[in-house]
């Protein structure tokens, strides 16, 4: 496939209000995610390993963080002559400027720029899913079925069937019907929310539904169902594999604990398929005498002193002596002081722990703290904060403030 | 500092650590877990603020340029200046072979020399482990108004190693008065780091000279020759430096990187020490895996019991499998119920199950590069 043949759009726009204090300074795609990733990584390295080397990421929500991340794209290879990574925040024009109003509105506000490539195809990606994925083979699939749009869909159990957009497509996985949300689903074939366009009929569409002033601007919601009542082709691609939205805490950390699950639920050690990141500059970790560490991933900088439980460990995390971490993700930079106890939480960047406190105290059960979007006994501290000695923090609390 | 460019002397006749520099430079030798040597001097440069470094080599150079590729990790892939990589200078009507000294490795890059605009040179080798910045050196240098100014560091402690140095005499001002080269009796024990600092137009100078003469060695034939006619004074550098001069140098030296004191001034001050990055995955440990002061690097799959070692980049250790105070370099597999004291295990070693390596501390097992047994 020649490359120019094709420009990927990630949005990367979400606030991901749902993952609470992680995503008060930064957007969902920037969250740290498997060790040393950001939840970015995911899709932009499926996008060079599947041959797409024009790729631009709608921001919105606090990009400083992703902007810096990403830089001039050279962790991912994507520092290109021609195309390249391209981070796209909203911007002001002649007659107006607006922020995007919807995933559709942000490639409809950016239509000058993927002309620019005048690529045959659009692939509009997601910048909060975790997930390995050959787009190269989706892309063929819409060129063999001579699509119009192409919908990436994955099975989802019956019973959860009600919370995705669920497509209905004939034997020729040809969409005969989407449904969003439904009540009483009649396939369960979600929508992954990646889609290839003919970018001359997605230019159309985007426009038409511009001048729909009640319009939401959202593919799900509008565009995907005015081309299907316009009996334009669209198909449905099946992916198989791992996949996961980690929009709540919950499917965070349960992504998260599938990497170091035995065997892995999701495979990240895949030679041929690496999922690139900026590294860090920091030594090899070091695990002293009497570390204990077990089913557990651990990156570099680390220090451990205390025992680490099936956890995962960021770089440049402290584990201080006699402490205990159990279920567990500390991002970057965190420090857990001698004698704590951390069960079933995720702690902030560069937050310090300090001595002889204890997170996820189940003998705690009304703690003031607890937070509607902490469930399943997840906690969460968030970043660059200071727990002084002692403190104890029940099951399914946020902390947003230095206690 | 961004008058001064660098050149690195990444071969070392002198320096032979057997098996492990067979196959690679000594400044490409592995160190401490995802590093190699060559990457201390080069982030001690850019750390100085020196953007024009160039890189001289002899033999086997073709891992060291694998490493250092284009510079971009040390942000040396630049328009102006950057990395310089200076392979063997060998004339077509001279084919008898590669350079065999310092002035000739500096003959060969005399046309670097004269191409770059900086005033000043410091030329360094490629075997200390130490992290540093040249700032105070320079500021010595220049308060001085030396010709030439060596860095040094005090080697009491490891009179060993001093008389496989080269050692300093100095007056009360700290101008050299005398230089012994690998002493029997070491006068003192100011050992020289094999770092100058001088003016770049001297150096071309002294170079041209030299190898007119036919002379080979830049402190035998060059420095200690023009003792009193040069103003030559010496510059202490107080931290911690490791040097690597022989299998159990290197050995001891990669041991000492346990230490938290020490491993805190190398890796985590104000300066960080950069390397090639990998992308390797955040090393998974198993169930039943026990490991105590030990260096893991990323990519590494442990199932067993790691002692007192160095594991680098993507090693794996299985279950059953005891390693105490080994080094095992990157890619090596460790299978099943293998029982490893004290080795030194290259890159791509196949330890096949149930199999038993016990050398000593003062003389570890080498296993070369690639070694299936």
């Amino acid at each position: 496939m020649m490359s120019t043949d094709c420009v990927a759009m990630i949005l990367a726009g979400g606030q991901g209000s749902r993952l609470g204090v992680l995503t008060t300074t930064v957007a969902k795609p920037a969250v740290p995610f498997g060790g040393k990733y950001r939840i970015i990584d995911f899709a932009l390295s499926n996008c060079v390993h599947s041959g797409i080397d024009t790729v631009g990421v709608l921001t919105q929500y606090q990009p400083l963080e992703l902007n810096t991340y990403i830089g001039s794209g050279n962790p991912w290879d994507l520092n290109r002559n021609s195309g390249g990574v391209y981070v796209l925040p909203p911007y002001q024009k002649a007659e107006s400027g607006e922020w995007y109003k919807g995933t559709a509105n942000a490639i409809y506000q950016n239509m000058e720029f993927i002309d620019k490539f005048n690529p045959k195809y659009v692939l509009i990606l997601s910048g909060d899913h975790i997930y390995k994925m050959n787009y190269s083979k989706m892309i063929n699939f819409h060129e063999e079925k001579g699509a119009d749009a192409t919908v990436a869909v994955i099975q989802v159990p019956w019973e959860e069937a009600s919370r995705f957009g669920i497509l209905t497509a004939d034997e020729n996985s040809h969409i005969t019907e989407f449904a969003e949300k439904p009540a009483e689903p009649k396939s369960n074939l979600a929508s992954m929310g990646i889609y290839v366009f003919s970018w001359p009929v997605l230019k159309r569409y985007l426009s038409m539904d511009e001048g729909n002033p009640n319009s939401s601007n959202d593919f799900g919601k509008n565009i995907i169902p005015n081309m299907l009542s316009n009996n334009e082709a669209l198909y449905a691609y099946g992916f198989e594999g791992y996949w996961k939205d980690v929009g709540t805490v919950q499917s965070l950390w349960e992504a998260n604990m599938d990497i170091i699950a035995d065997p892995p639920a999701f495979e990240i050690d895949d030679k041929d398929w690496k999922i690139f990141s900026r590294n860090p500059v920091k030594p090899p970790h070091y695990m002293a005498k009497g570390s204990k560490v077990t089913n557990s991933a651990i990156t570099e900088g680390c220090e451990i002193y205390g025992t680490v439980r099936h956890s995962i460990l960021f770089e440049g995390v402290t584990v201080g002596r006699g402490a205990v971490v159990e279920d567990s993700i500390l991002f970057p930079g965190a420090v857990i002081g001698d004698n704590c106890v951390i069960s079933k939480a995720i702690i902030g960047n560069d937050t310090v722990i300090s001595n002889s406190c204890t997170i996820g105290d189940k003998t705690i059960t009304d703690d003031p703290h607890k937070n509607k979007y902490c469930s399943a006994g997840i906690s969460l501290i968030g970043g660059g904060l200071i727990i002084s000695e002692g403190i104890k923090i029940g099951p399914e609390a946020m902390i947003k403030e230095s206690i | 500092m961004n008058n001064t460019m660098g050149i690195i002397l990444a071969e070392n006749q002198e320096i032979r650590l057997n098996e492990l520099t067979d196959v690679r430079s000594v400044a490409a030798l592995p160190f401490g877990g995802r590093y190699r040597l060559i990457d201390f001097i080069l982030s001690n440069m850019v750390n100085s603020g020196i953007i024009n470094v160039g890189l001289t080599t002899m033999f086997n150079y073709s891992s060291l340029m694998d490493h250092v590729g284009s510079g971009t990790p040390w942000d040396l892939n630049r328009k102006t200046y950057g990395l310089f990589f200076l392979p063997p200078y060998i004339r077509r009507s001279n084919t008898s072979g590669v350079s065999s000294g310092s002035v000739d490795l500096l003959y060969g890059v005399l046309t670097h020399l004269r191409r770059s605009p900086q005033k000043h040179v410091l030329i360094a080798g490629g075997n200390l482990v130490c992290n540093m910045t040249f700032d105070g050196a320079m500021e010595f240098h220049r308060q001085n108004e030396a010709d030439v100014t060596v860095i040094y560091t005090n080697l009491a402690e490891n009179p060993d190693q001093l008389k496989r140095t080269t050692v300093y005499e100095l007056d009360s001002e700290n101008r050299v008065i005398g230089i012994e080269h690998n002493p029997r009796n070491p006068k003192t024990p100011y050992s020289s780091m094999d770092m100058y600092i001088l003016e770049r137009a001297l150096l071309i100078d002294m170079i041209e000279e030299a190898y007119a003469k036919g002379s080979h060695d830049f402190i035998k034939d060059v420095l200690l020759t023009n003792l009193t006619s040069l103003k030559i004074y010496a510059y202490e550098h107080k931290g911690f430096v490791g040097r690597v001069d022989n299998i159990k140098s290197y050995y001891e030296n990669s041991m000492l990187m346990l230490d938290d004191a020490i491993r805190k001034e190398i890796f985590s001050g104000p300066n960080p020490i950069y390397t090639k990055v990998k992308d390797q995955v955040p090393t998974r440990y198993g169930e039943n895996s026990s490991v105590s002061d030990s260096l893991i690097a990323d990519g590494c799959r442990i199932d067993g019991t790691v002692e007192n070692s160095i594991i680098f980049r993507g090693v794996n250790v299985g279950k059953g499998s005891v390693v105490r105070n080994s080094i095992i370099m990157q890619n090596t597999i460790i299978d099943e119920n293998c029982d490893l004291e004290s080795v030194v295990i290259d890159k791509e070693c196949t330890l096949r199950p149930l199999k038993r390596l016990i050398g000593q501390p003062n003389y570890p097992i080498i296993l070369p590069k690639r070694t299936m047994i």
